[in-house]
């Protein structure tokens, strides 16, 4: 082995790119970005002003941040809802003002000037609303309407009544409670903020109103189609937009006793900001309250921290705006490109280096060597079945075999010409068995063990393990359950054949070669499933061996058969009987003279095998081209190989024609016929065994003669 | 997008290939018709004194309808080239390096070993393509892979001896003689380079969706292009990978490299691509593919009209010459082990 390829063996077997890959396909990546700025943030500015963390500092900074995440929130359900509010900032000022004007000038109860502030935030908000919900005008233009409109509104106010205000001998406790008391250490602006976040998070996430919120905003025209009335959900948006803001001007009114100019400027850019570099989508549909918050701090601690290292309002501005530049650039690259990524990257393939094969080849002499005898067999249900993965007769000679419509077939002896659906799973059903009471089970592709009675009931037996410690992505759940045989006691035994993908990306596994393979055991008694071996690279079919006391299964990409005993003083280990074969195997079944069928799904080509050398070349291949060009093994070409007890080969078959069986997942031996199928292929071969027991059949060698 | 050269580093670019479109709209008119003769690998097709002349292996053979083919000379290798000169001397190249005109061996300048292609202009020229200074004919597909750029082009005028009109062309394959010019198709860049006898050079035709081999001329003026492989994605990125190409030339038998091919699909030790995996017993006619058929019409400015095309999953792969007599086209596929004859050989796009 030179040194380079020694160092690719370490670098792609030792570093767990795969990793990546697994974290992205994670929904809580989207909350990752923000969170580290977030921390970075906070660490930033933390670290460079001193007393930042004081207790008081603290106190100043979350009474502002109170009023200030109650327009965040506001500001997040409009672009969940798929709009924007600019005219939170001059609402907020409004309902400050309205606040003020009934205190302080008309001398009224504070409850009163409660309800006006919140009256003036309700008809701005349903202004907006109505225009943009109703008359569907757009939201950017109408709120920058009613934000100009509403800022003039409140200078000339202020410029009016800020002397008579200054005058006023006005004064409550509840006010001064308001705007500068604690209670449990926290200021009532910051518990109103908490209070109504948890209220919107659990509306957003768990109501319907919510829900329909996030629909629209997602798709209008899905939302609309779906019956969710589309205009009245916009306008409650902008409706809970000027209730949240009308909050926050009373609150800032309490605390400054008054209203100025500065009251509520560039709050819509500050609130704009936060939601959207909190990761709240400005598409609509996508995010949440609790990013809305992140944001919120982030924004609110970096003006702060600005202003406290001494720089101006405009320095302040050029941080926000180019603030809000990097979010919404992030934002949209990553929603669009966030797919791609995960493309790019998943495919992680590890080195491998297989070993030194006997060649298959015609006329090389080996007992490996193909033939053309395959394509003799007779065909059952050509151009009617798709994907025949596995085979199976029961004990009146009727045939089974699963389908990619996610049904399993039952033909009718003695011709095999009239068939019907035995049963509908939805899966593809991979690997078939039956049990001593005549039901059938079945590994359904991507869903579990399942288990059809002779009366077609339907049932699910199995659909996780135990979740191992050190997994990412969730590794209990089976992912691509190939394969099940049955042991004398009832116990089933299957394989779940890789956790990096599904079923039907089974080959794309063998790019990867990464080993993930599992047996697992699924006892009938209790209902529980137990995964016996881990790391193989494709574990497949599954054989109890003739004396039950032990069992066969294949590990695919390794072109290996390994056993695993049952009892005896081996129990419960595993050791390879057969090795670097030049086919990839798949199913294994009994054969009537006491020895074992194994079909190939495929043959090893020296291209691929050395491309397993050169991990790097396999990593960029996945990136540069499309799926199509990849390179494959060969699975244009398969086979029937019987091997015996110790694992030596007999003989094999195989159909070099590729006209009939070009690949083979499986083969089950009844009455002196071969019955052949392939996950790929349009039939079921029946193919005249000679020499073989007329009389055999599987479920009498597993169950004993008819009961 | 901006970004997308600083990304490129981290991601690498996408191996993209010209698509079959236009004038190369695949159809499948070479799959559609009975051969016309059938014989091992025909490489050259030439019509001379009303007979259709075939070279196959070491043998010439006259290929007419329904009679088998009649032997009318062999030779110690393979025929590699074959030409009429305008006295009617047949002109044969062989894989050994050999060149002989009516049966005389000609003594040639040592840098040519590789005679690919032969023709001789109405000024008596007589145009050789040497396509590579370090492979045998036969060895193309290691010239290929090895990246080779060794290839040159040769003329003897009327009465005097071999001169290099160019060197560096990444194998020549084909010939052209146009108006004291030579057009020659390029293979491993897949492109038509119009050279002068003096040199100079102008690239006629670029951007081929496959590996052009040998040029004949058509009746009204045009002439034929023959395309003896596609270009593949997965071969072009491997071309670009340096330690496994390396690996794979040294490790790997050559016929099942990653690497074009006159036919494919013959051993289940070639290498597969996703999508030339049979499924459902359909083998996809647009599915990527080492082999390919393809014969392209060419006007008089060298710009493509129309194709014949057998497609991935057809047989009728590896056409490396053709030629027109009487209206007729013959086609040889060289993949596929037989000579087709078309009768309307128009088209258009």
């Amino acid at each position: 082995m030179t040194f380079r390829e020694r160092l690719q063996a370490w670098r792609y077997n030792l570093v767990p790119d795969h990793l990546v890959g697994e974290i992205l396909t994670k929904r809580w990546t989207d909350n990752a970005i923000p969170f580290l700025a977030l921390v970075a943030t906070l660490g930033v500015f933390g670290s460079i002003i001193p007393g930042f963390f004081k207790l008081t500092s603290l106190q100043e900074s979350t009474r502002q941040l109170g009023e200030f995440s109650l327009v965040v929130i506001g500001m997040t359900v409009v672009m969940l809802g798929g709009g924007i509010d600019l005219s939170v900032g001059s609402i907020f000022a409004l309902s400050c003002f309205s606040a003020v004007y009934v205190f302080f000038i008309l001398e009224q109860s504070i409850w009163l000037a409660l309800a006006a502030a919140l009256a003036a935030g309700l008809v701005f908000g349903a202004i907006n609303g109505y225009l943009v919900g109703y008359l569907r005008l757009r939201a950017f233009l109408t709120t920058l309407v009613t934000f100009i409109f509403g800022r003039a509104l409140f200078d000339i106010l202020v410029t009016a009544y800020a002397a008579d205000v200054q005058l006023s001998q006005a004064s409550s406790d509840v006010l001064d409670f308001i705007g500068d008391g604690t209670f449990w250490g926290l200021s009532v602006s910051v518990w109103l903020a908490i209070i109504l976040a948890i209220v919107t998070h659990i509306a957003l996430t768990r109501s319907r109103p919510g829900w329909h919120v996030l629909a629209v905003g997602g798709s209008r025209r899905s939302a609309h189609n779906a019956g969710i009335r589309v205009r009245r959900t916009v306008f409650m948006t902008y409706v809970f937009s000027g209730f949240c803001a009308s909050i926050g001007g009373f609150l800032i009114a309490c605390r400054l006793s008054g209203a100025g100019p500065g009251t509520g400027l560039n709050l819509e850019i500050m609130a704009l900001t936060a939601a959207v570099v909190g990761g709240v989508s400005l598409g609509g549909g996508r995010g949440s309250v609790v990013k809305g918050l992140m944001g919120a701090i982030i924004v609110l601690t970096m003006t702060n921290g600005l202003i406290r290292l001494g720089y101006g309002t405009g320095t302040n501005q050029m941080v926000l705006g180019i603030l809000l530049a990097v979010a919404v650039t992030i934002d949209i690259r990553w929603l669009k490109n966030r797919h791609k990524v995960l493309n790019e990257v998943y495919v992680a393939p590890v080195y491998l280096k297989m070993g030194e094969t006997q060649s298959a080849a015609p006329g090389s002499g080996t007992s490996y060597e193909l033939d053309n005898r395959l394509s003799a067999a007779d065909h059952i249900g050509l151009g009617e079945l798709e994907g025949p993965e596995d085979v199976i007769l029961d004990r009146d000679d009727h045939l089974y075999c699963g389908t990619r419509h996610g049904e399993i077939v039952r033909f009718f002896a003695p011709d095999y010409k009239r068939s019907e659906v035995f049963a509908h799973i939805g899966g593809f059903p991979l690997g078939l068995a039956f049990d001593r009471d005549g039901n059938l089970i079945s590994c359904v592709g991507a869903m579990g063990l399942y288990s059809v009675s002779p009366d077609r009931d339907v049932k699910r037996l199995s659909a996780e393990t135990a979740r191992s410690w050190t997994s990412i992505a969730d590794d209990a759940r089976l992912r691509d359950p190939n394969d099940c045989d049955i042991a004398p006691d009832g116990r089933i035994y299957f394989t779940d054949s890789t956790k990096r993908y599904d079923a039907h990306d089974w080959a794309l596994d063998s790019i990867e070669n990464r080993a993930t393979g599992r047996l697992l055991v699924y006892d009938p008694k209790d209902g529980s499933t137990k995964t016996l071996l881990d790391g193989y690279r494709y574990t497949n079919g599954v054989c109890m061996a003739h004396d039950g006391k032990s069992l066969f299964f294949a590990e695919s990409w390794a072109c290996r058969v390994h056993r695993y005993w049952l009892e005896g003083p081996k129990a419960g280990t595993a050791e390879c009987v057969i090795r670097d074969m030049p086919g990839y195997p798949d199913n294994i079944n009994r054969a009537s003279d006491g020895n074992y069928w194994m079909a190939w799904l495929g043959m090893r080509t020296p291209s691929f095998d050395l491309s397993l050398r050169h991990p790097d070349m396999r990593k960029r291949m996945t990136r540069r081209l499309p799926q199509d060009e990849w390179l494959f093994p060969n699975i244009n070409t398969g086979g029937v190989v019987k091997f015996n007890e110790k694992g030596g080969i007999v003989e094999t078959l195989g159909d070099l024609s590729g006209n009939a069986h070009p690949m083979v997942t499986s083969m089950r031996e009844h009455k002196g016929y071969l019955f052949v199928g392939g996950i790929l292929n349009n039939r079921i071969g029946r193919y005249k065994i000679e020499g073989a027991d007329p009389n055999w059949t599987s479920p009498a060698s597993y169950w004993g003669g008819k009961p | 997008m901006i970004l997308d050269p600083i990304l490129d580093v981290f991601r690498g670019k996408a191996v993209t290939i010209p698509p079959l479109d236009g004038a190369f709209r695949p159809n499948t008119r070479l799959d559609d018709l009975p051969a016309f003769a059938e014989l091992a690998e025909p490489d050259n097709l030439l019509a001379a004194d009303g007979r259709l002349l075939v070279s196959s292996g070491n043998a010439i053979l006259a290929v007419a309808a329904g009679s088998e083919p009649i032997v009318v000379e062999t030779f110690q290798s393979s025929v590699t080239a074959l030409a009429l000169s305008p006295a009617g001397e047949l002109t044969v190249g062989l894989e050994s390096g050999k060149l002989l005109i009516a049966g005389k061996e000609v003594s040639l300048p040592a840098g040519i070993r590789c005679i690919t292609a032969l023709a001789h202009a109405e000024d008596g020229t007589l145009w050789l393509a040497n396509g590579s200074s370090e492979h045998a004919p036969s060895q193309w597909a290691a010239d290929l892979m090895k990246k080779g750029a060794s290839g040159s082009l040769w003329a003897r005028p009327a009465g005097g001896d071999f001169r290099k009109a160019a060197d560096g062309i990444a194998f020549p394959y084909g010939l052209y003689p146009a108006d004291g010019d030579v057009v020659v198709s390029e293979s491993w860049r897949h492109q038509l380079v119009r050279f002068s006898a003096t040199g100079n050079r102008a690239t006629v035709l670029t951007h081929l969706p496959g590996y052009p081999s040998r040029l004949a001329p058509a009746s009204d003026g045009g002439a034929w292009l023959t395309l003896f492989a596609p270009r593949n994605r997965l071969i072009e990125f491997v071309l670009q990978e340096t330690h496994y190409r390396q690996d794979m030339i040294d490790q790997v038998p050559p016929a099942y490299w990653i690497a074009p091919a006159l036919a494919s699909n013959r051993s289940f030790l070639e290498p597969l691509q996703c999508g030339g995996i049979r499924t459902m017993g359909i083998h996809k006619p647009w599915s990527p593919s080492r082999s390919y058929g393809l014969v392209v019409r060419l006007d008089r400015d060298m710009q493509p009209q129309f194709s014949l095309h057998s497609r991935a999953n057809g047989t009728r792969h590896g056409i490396c010459s053709v030629a027109e007599k009487d209206g007729r086209l013959f086609v040889g596929s060289k993949g596929g082990d037989c000579v087709l004859a078309l009768d309307a050989i128009t088209g258009g796009f």
